[in-house]
């Protein structure tokens, strides 16, 4: 094992990305994360806002055509190797915002997440449940401690 | 305070200073340009625009259920009051007299959402401030109430409680859930005061919030700020008093002094007492009988208004019904001009405090986000 995969299985480090929702996966992502009744930080999983420091990306939000290059900014500048979890409907296929209309093409959503970059878990649920959060983290836990 | 105070950019200002789209110090997408001299900000700048979402060229046309359910994506915080809101519009227009049992349980939504949009308030704000601690405390307090809103709604963030003549069937409140809301409601209210005393005997946490980034009566009123972050400069305006739904209930209109950090955080923590008191009214006289007024007809309309109170203060809704589609729909969310308080809270303070000047006028810039056009007259 080597000195970085030794320590990434001691603090896995998520960052929330924020791509244009409604606020309430962020929360609840936060809430999953720092609430001491969810509390994701006694399995060492933590919060940061720097993406040089993170493992896990989480992106919420349809992604707006706005939010488009600065989310890929943001993955090109975590460090291999990395996870990217989609939480909630509107990361994983648009949201009501995409699809309400129906076929109509949509001018303002770019999304949903993995037309942009690779998505390794994906978490359902609008919006998505704490317990649901916590899943989808560890799921994406082997990608990155099995990489070499 | 004076004139020479305010947003005239003075002459050339060396450095400026931007956060966003994406920051560490705010969870919501927005853009602050900060143009600062010896580490004092002389001029903000706040955008918004990132989360365009559309949300009202998505309703046109729409039928006027789906359009009212839609409108709830538009905030994950106070996602209620925009349903509330939006079916009062057509409930306005279609003259459709709602059960009593159903106002009742409407506010008591509405008032649970108003405790936990306040304690997220005072989480963010003490995250901001740097105290975790209390951060924590509180977001584990505010668990009670998503839990509260889970057994009404069935979802914790959008519980989509009002329907067109009534409140949804799956909302009806038993006696196991009237017993539950009592019990929460007996458990916030001591762990709030419990919170507000340890907060304001923390000498350290009120010399950092005492008088920092104060936003004085006349500026908030010019601005046309609202809510409680109008309530904290002393104003007292509560749109709530108007609002034929809390007729029944008696509450006080809390205001503060001043304007600043301090005045702002305590407010939240006197309201959210306001809306234990209301609450515990309205499960106490909760009437008998139906909660969905089912023998309505669609008919066309003109437009129709209607504000309400909300957690962050005033909002507006807005459209007119054409074969029981949405035409023309309009939406203002209360952030939007508190963005005016926010710019202003920042201005002549330390850089540091600067953080603390937005988030304690509780921005929302999800909800903020649609099209506008700003026209100066």
């Amino acid at each position: 094992m080597s000195l970085k995969s030794y320590s990434r299985a001691r603090a896995v480090h998520v960052m929330l990305v924020y791509t244009g929702g409604c606020n309430g996966c962020d929360i609840e992502i936060v809430n999953s994360i720092f609430s001491p009744k969810y509390d994701a930080e006694q399995y060492k999983i933590f919060l940061t806002w720097n993406p040089r420091e993170a493992d896990v990306l989480v992106v919420t939000g349809p992604v707006t055509k706005h939010n488009e290059k600065p989310l890929k900014a943001i993955y090109d500048a975590i460090p291999e190797p990395k996870a990217v979890i989609a939480a909630g409907a509107c990361a994983l296929m648009g949201g009501v915002y995409k699809n309400i209309h129906g076929d109509i093409p949509s001018e303002e959503i770019a999304g949903p997440v993995d037309k942009i970059i690779p998505v390794a878990a994906k978490v359902p649920g609008c919006a998505v449940r704490p317990e649901d959060v916590l899943a989808g983290a560890v799921a994406a836990l082997p990608l990155l401690l099995e990489a070499k | 305070m004076d004139e020479d105070k305010k947003s005239s950019r003075p002459g050339v200002i060396e450095t400026e200073i931007t956060m966003g789209p994406v920051h560490s110090a705010a969870i919501e997408p927005y853009r602050v340009r900060l143009f600062v001299e010896d580490e004092i900000v002389k001029d903000a700048e706040i955008t918004v625009g990132v989360n365009h979402r559309g949300i009202e060229r998505i309703m046109e046309g729409l039928p006027v259920e789906k359009a009212n359910s839609l409108t709830e994506k538009i905030c994950g915080i106070c996602s209620n009051s925009h349903i509330w809101n939006s079916v009062l519009v057509a409930e306005k227009g279609l003259g459709i007299e709602v059960p009593e049992r159903a106002a009742y349980i409407r506010v008591i939504m509405e008032e649970l959402e108003r405790l936990h949009s306040h304690l997220l308030y005072l989480a963010h704000g003490n995250e901001v401030l740097g105290h975790e601690t209390f951060a924590m405390r509180l977001f584990y307090i505010r668990e009670t109430v998503m839990e509260l809103l889970r057994m009404i709604g069935g979802n914790r963030v959008q519980y989509g409680v009002s329907i067109i003549g009534g409140v949804r069937p799956r909302c009806e409140l038993d006696e196991m859930r009237i017993q539950k809301i009592i019990q929460g409601m007996d458990y916030l209210e001591e762990k709030i005061a419990d919170f507000a005393d340890r907060f304001v005997s923390d000498p350290m946490v009120i010399s950092r919030i005492t008088g920092t980034c104060p936003i004085p009566k006349k500026e908030a009123l010019r601005l046309a700020v609202s809510g409680p972050t109008l309530r904290a400069t002393g104003v007292e305006l509560d749109l709530r008093r108007d609002m034929k739904e809390y007729d029944p209930f008696e509450f006080d209109v809390i205001t503060q002094e001043g304007g600043d950090v301090k005045a702002n955080l305590l407010m939240r923590v006197l309201e959210s007492f306001e809306s234990i008191k209301i609450i515990r009214q309205a499960i106490k006289d909760l009437p008998k009988g139906p909660i969905t007024d089912r023998s309505w007809e669609m008919q066309d309309t003109d437009v129709i208004k209607s504000y309400i109170e909300v957690p962050r203060g005033r909002l507006y809704h807005s459209y007119r019904l054409e074969d029981g589609r949405v035409r023309g729909s309009i939406v203002r969310t209360p952030s939007m001009t508190n963005i005016g308080a926010m710019q202003y809270a920042c201005i002549g303070h330390h850089i540091t405090d600067a953080q603390l000047g937005i988030v304690q006028c509780d921005p929302c810039f999800t909800c903020t986000d649609r099209a506008i056009q700003i026209i100066k007259l």
